[in-house]
């Protein structure tokens, strides 16, 4: 009975030799599938003479969210959750899973934020959504992504499509050359991260990152069939700074961090936002796989690095910031610091350390959700009945007036980016300074603590701008939209509530932190 | 449902039906507000008729132990499996936090009532701070666990902060608002990291479990200074007391009532419950630099007041020389000394709110809080020039006012140990006698100035209302400490001798 059955199961898996990998595959193929679709609705559409060529951004924005929310039900519900897919090109388990969803999710959220805008701007650009899927399938690729090959791929075409993305605006002089900066920048950052994998490659002769770790574990690679050559060599250490570098450079970190800011600035708001929220996660899920996976016993030098660099962008993100005047520059800064802080819980290394990390994303997430659907609000000038939006911070100045309840939102995601105690800032950064304790950090925790304090300046400021200071032109703001208005519902609950009953992030980010680890 | 639990439910309970509360409606807004205030007040006497002086435990504790509330297994497995799960919102009373619970829930209404008619904008918003805050400070006062004292010790500024900023007096205002919110963060931030370090070593926040638990001598003076750099922020200690003067002096003055009554126990309270305790090494080691900030301060800050020009300055000055006795009594190591420091701390939360009080009145009455304008108050105003001589008096301690007992307390208990500190502290006594003589001199006696002060019109029946709480408390402490000192006198020896 026994034999009989394995025999049945190696018939059906030869015979049907992608089955499961295409079961397991299905929420991304679906996703590829609606992006493709819409991008072929869309161009029939908007070039029908019959219908008078419609504006589709707007039909297009929902059925784009749908397919975001239809494919993070299929990947929480998928038959298949822990396996090695496409002959170990792809990876799936708790940590996917959950870095999957989170990434749908908070994608879902952005373009739902950004629909009055897509509508009032009323340019026709519907490729932006398909752009936007594209590139959140991408990140799912990303995150399963099992060895460098995959890793790169991915990496490429989530980059190729936010290049689009941040020049999208063609006739604003802003963003074309914000697109132009990252593309060159973000193209430079992946020639090194490639250069890196070539040189691991042609080290030891595997791409497989759990390949990679066995190898590295072992201390020897099979070199013409000389067992002598050990790891410690400078090639692969050189190798790995270059994966690192590239890394860095794609989540703005410090030393890379100079093209984020114009890119932020000179982008449209709704891709800012997009772009705020939600490459980071994906990108530190398949890093945190490659470091802690086939790097793990190069841990020394890595940790040195990044070590530095958390250094580095929690000085540049506290320090650069205080004297900005427009907003999005001042949100670019900001992510700076708090990349910092994420790369405070990457340097530790630890189960505690990626949990805290975790918490910190999703923390992080629903602040700028909160701070990013106030901004893309209509707001309208007495005076001239154009629709501008915050640009520069004084503009914020008459929101506690004319609307106090966006006000008071705004000031609680302030009071939570700076980390003031009950507030779900707080406790993200509480936990990473914890978890650098825990790993003999201290010089992390020391210095993150006082520049979370230099960071309160910027912070308060903005709430200062916002009920102390008379406005001199007084605007008033347009009805906040219903999805703007759930977003910033849904975040100002998380934020406020967080602290009270913490256990259930604790125990998902326990879940998928042990599932990276183990 | 413990009596502490319904004293912290209650005001949110305000502050929820104030949320439903259209907010044109001022006066049920204000009456929602009192009333839910004054029902805090009457179920957290209940806690001291309740309350059983011969024991040192925590008394109403409420026996929440795991994070949640929830007794579902595997949110407790993995949440202790987790770290910060030791986070336990354990409640509790003892003799040391009964009375800073019962002040608290007193200044409360008073806050509200003295801002019954001088608040025109956005009142709604105001009562909610007031009662949230009272949250938070009375959460302050109760919580067992470390980590939750400091959640909530850092939280009151967000609140502060606000009420500071919205309804603060002035231009300057937002100055002061910095100088409050940046100033107590960057002092306990050093704070967070020592109790992360506290947790590493004994796997636990709670308080009672800290007591029993030892740390090395040199992890001991570390953890100490670390706590100190933010508990001196808050007391003020002399070197960083400068954000308190402008955060008072711009505070409305209910701020100023809740910020001298309540804000500036935090510091002496966290002494009192975490220092002393946990490194008794570190504080007698520590002893000494104590001593000397509290005397330059005493000294420095006496002699301050006494050429200030603005009237909530003075009061403001004299509550940084106030609170520095009380740092004295503290580290006297003896229960003299910490029984008079409590004392003296409750007298103070009695004493200094009024005297802001008092400046309120005058402020509402010609909008100026600076000295040369006033003169002859008590021609125009006699029952508010006899409760300010009043409120003076019980500034400087005459016998039978509040003060008197516990500064007595403080200098046998510094005496015990230290005499020349005893001595030096003693001018407090005689500059402190000047500086508000002084005062009382300039506001009470004298001619009027009728250039300046045209309108005439004495207490009313709400301020009256408003005094008439603290008079009696004032007397009451002066006259028959007994059952105050009774209910604390189990802690207190519980405190130093535990170990």
């Amino acid at each position: 009975m026994y034999l009989e059955q394995s025999f049945h199961k190696q018939i059906s898996f030869s015979s049907f030799l992608f089955e499961n990998d295409f079961l397991a595959l299905f929420p991304e193929i679906f996703l590829v599938s609606t992006g493709i679709f819409l991008l072929v609705y869309g161009v029939i559409t908007s070039t029908s003479k019959s219908l008078n060529y419609p504006l589709l951004s707007y039909n297009i924005s929902w059925y784009a969210i749908m397919a975001l929310l239809y494919t993070s039900l299929l990947i929480y519900n998928s038959p298949i959750n822990n396996a090695v897919l496409l002959y170990n090109t792809l990876v799936i388990d708790d940590f996917t899973q959950f870095v999957k969803i989170t990434c749908l999710l908070s994608s879902a959220c952005c373009i739902s934020m950004s629909l009055q805008y897509i509508q009032t701007q009323g340019d026709n650009a519907f490729e932006t959504l398909i752009l936007i899927l594209f590139a959140v399938s991408s990140m799912l690729f990303l995150t399963s992504s099992a060895d460098f090959i995959s890793l790169y791929l991915a990496i490429e075409l989530q980059s190729l499509s936010f290049y689009v993305l941040a020049a999208l605006k063609r006739n604003s002089e802003f963003a074309t050359e914000a697109g132009l900066k990252y593309f060159l920048l973000g193209a430079f950052s992946s020639g090194l991260l490639i250069f890196g994998c070539s040189l691991i490659y042609g080290y030891t002769g595997v791409l497989s990152f759990s390949e990679c770790a066995k190898i590295f574990a072992a201390g020897v690679v099979p070199f013409d069939g000389i067992q002598a050559v050990t790891t410690e060599s400078a090639l692969v250490s050189l190798g790995m700074v270059f994966i690192l570098a590239g890394f860095l450079f794609k989540i703005a970190a410090a030393p890379f961090h100079m093209w984020s800011p114009d890119v932020y600035q000179g982008a449209p708001t709704p891709i800012t936002a997009f772009f705020v929220i939600t490459p980071k996660i994906a990108l530190f899920a398949v890093f945190l796989r490659v470091f802690l996976q086939s790097f793990y016993d190069l841990f020394p030098i890595w940790q040195t690095l990044v070590i530095f660099a958390s250094l580095a962008s929690m000085l540049v993100g506290a320090l650069a910031a205080l004297s900005q005047s427009q907003i999005k520059r001042l949100m670019a800064f900001s992510s700076i610091n708090h990349v910092g802080y994420l790369l405070a819980g990457f340097a530790c290394a630890s189960i505690e350390g990626i949990q805290a990390l975790s918490i910190y994303l999703i923390v992080y997430i629903f602040m700028n959700i909160a701070v990013f659907s106030i901004l893309l609000c209509n707001m309208r000038h007495t005076h001239n009945n154009g629709l501008p939006r915050i640009k520069y911070i004084t503009d914020l100045a008459f929101l506690a007036k004319t609307n106090p309840l966006l006000a008071f939102t705004f000031s609680i995601a302030m009071f939570s980016m700076a980390g003031i105690p009950p507030l779900a800032g707080f406790y993200s950064k509480a936990y990473i300074f914890f978890a650098a304790l825990g790993s003999n950090l201290g010089v992390l925790a020391v210095v993150g603590v006082c520049t979370s304090v230099v960071s309160c300046f910027y912070y308060l400021r903005l709430i200062r701008i916002m009920y102390f200071s008379t406005p001199k032109t007084w605007c008033s703001t347009a009805r906040v939209p219903r999805t703007n208005a759930l977003a910033l519902a849904i975040s100002l609950f998380f934020l406020i509530f967080c602290m009270a009953y913490p256990a259930p992030l604790h125990l998902i980010t326990h879940k998928i932190a042990i599932a990276l680890c183990v | 449902m413990s009596y502490i639990e319904m004293v912290l439910a209650v005001p949110l309970l305000g502050v929820t039906a104030l949320l439903f509360v259209p907010s044109w409606k001022t006066q049920t807004i204000r009456n929602i507000a009192l009333n839910s205030s004054l029902l805090t007040f009457l179920i957290s006497l209940l806690l001291w008729i309740e309350f059983d002086s011969s024991s040192a435990v925590f008394q109403y504790t409420n026996g929440i132990c795991s994070p949640s509330g929830f007794s579902d297994v595997t949110l407790a497995r993995a949440a202790s499996s987790s770290s910060f799960s030791a986070l336990n919102f354990a409640l509790g009373v003892d003799g040391i936090s009964l009375f800073f619970i019962i002040l608290t829930t007193l200044l409360v209404p008073i806050c509200i009532l003295v801002s019954w008619n001088n608040i025109e904008i956005y009142v709604k918003e105001y009562c909610i701070a007031f009662l949230v805050l009272e949250t938070l400070m009375l959460t302050v006062f109760s919580v067992l666990d470390l980590l939750l004292f400091y959640i909530f010790f850092e939280s009151v500024l967000i609140p502060m902060f606000i009420i500071i900023g919205v309804w603060g007096s002035r231009e300057r205002k937002i100055r002061a608002a910095y100088q409050f919110f940046l100033y107590t963060l960057f002092g306990s931030v050093l704070m967070l990291l020592a109790i992360l370090l506290i947790y590493f070593q004994t796997g636990t926040l709670d308080i009672e479990m800290l007591y029993l638990s030892d740390f090395s001598e040199t992890r001991q003076c570390i953890l100490w200074l670390a706590f100190f750099a933010s508990f001196a922020v808050k007391v003020p200690m002399v070197p960083v007391h400068i954000w308190l003067p402008e955060a008072h002096v711009e505070a409305p003055t209910a701020g100023s009532v809740i910020l001298a009554g309540i804000l500036l126990k935090l510091g002496t309270y966290g002494f009192l419950r975490f220092s002393i305790p946990l490194f008794p090494y570190a504080c007698i080691y520590f002893t000494p630099l104590i001593y000397t900030m509290s005397i330059i301060a005493i000294v420095y800050t006496s002699c301050t007041t006494i050429r200030q020009i603005d009237l909530k300055k003075i009061i403001a000055y004299s509550s940084v020389a106030h609170m520095n006795f009380v740092t004295i009594g503290l580290f006297s190591q003896n229960t003299q000394g910490i029984e008079g420091s409590i004392l003296l701390m409750i007298s103070h939360g009695l004493v200094s709110p009024a005297l802001f009080l008092c400046v309120g009145v005058l402020y509402d009455r010609h909008k100026t809080r600076l000295l040369r304008y006033y003169s002859g108050c008590g021609q125009t105003m006699p029952l508010f020039a006899l409760l300010f001589v009043f409120f003076t008096m019980a500034n400087i301690s005459l016998p039978g006012t509040s003060s008197f007992p516990g500064e007595f307390l403080v200098f046998i208990g510094a005496y015990q140990n230290n005499s020349f500190v005893a001595f030096c502290a003693a001018t407090g006594m005689v500059l402190g006698a000047a500086y508000a003589l002084w005062l009382c001199n300039r506001l009470v006696y004298g001619v009027s100035k009728p250039d300046f002060i045209n309108t005439w019109s004495d207490l009313n029946r709400r301020e009256f209302f408003m005094f008439a709480p603290l008079i009696a408390g004032i007397l009451w402490i002066g006259v028959y400490p007994e059952p105050f000192l009774d209910a604390m006198h189990c802690s207190c020896i519980y405190l130093l001798y535990a170990q």
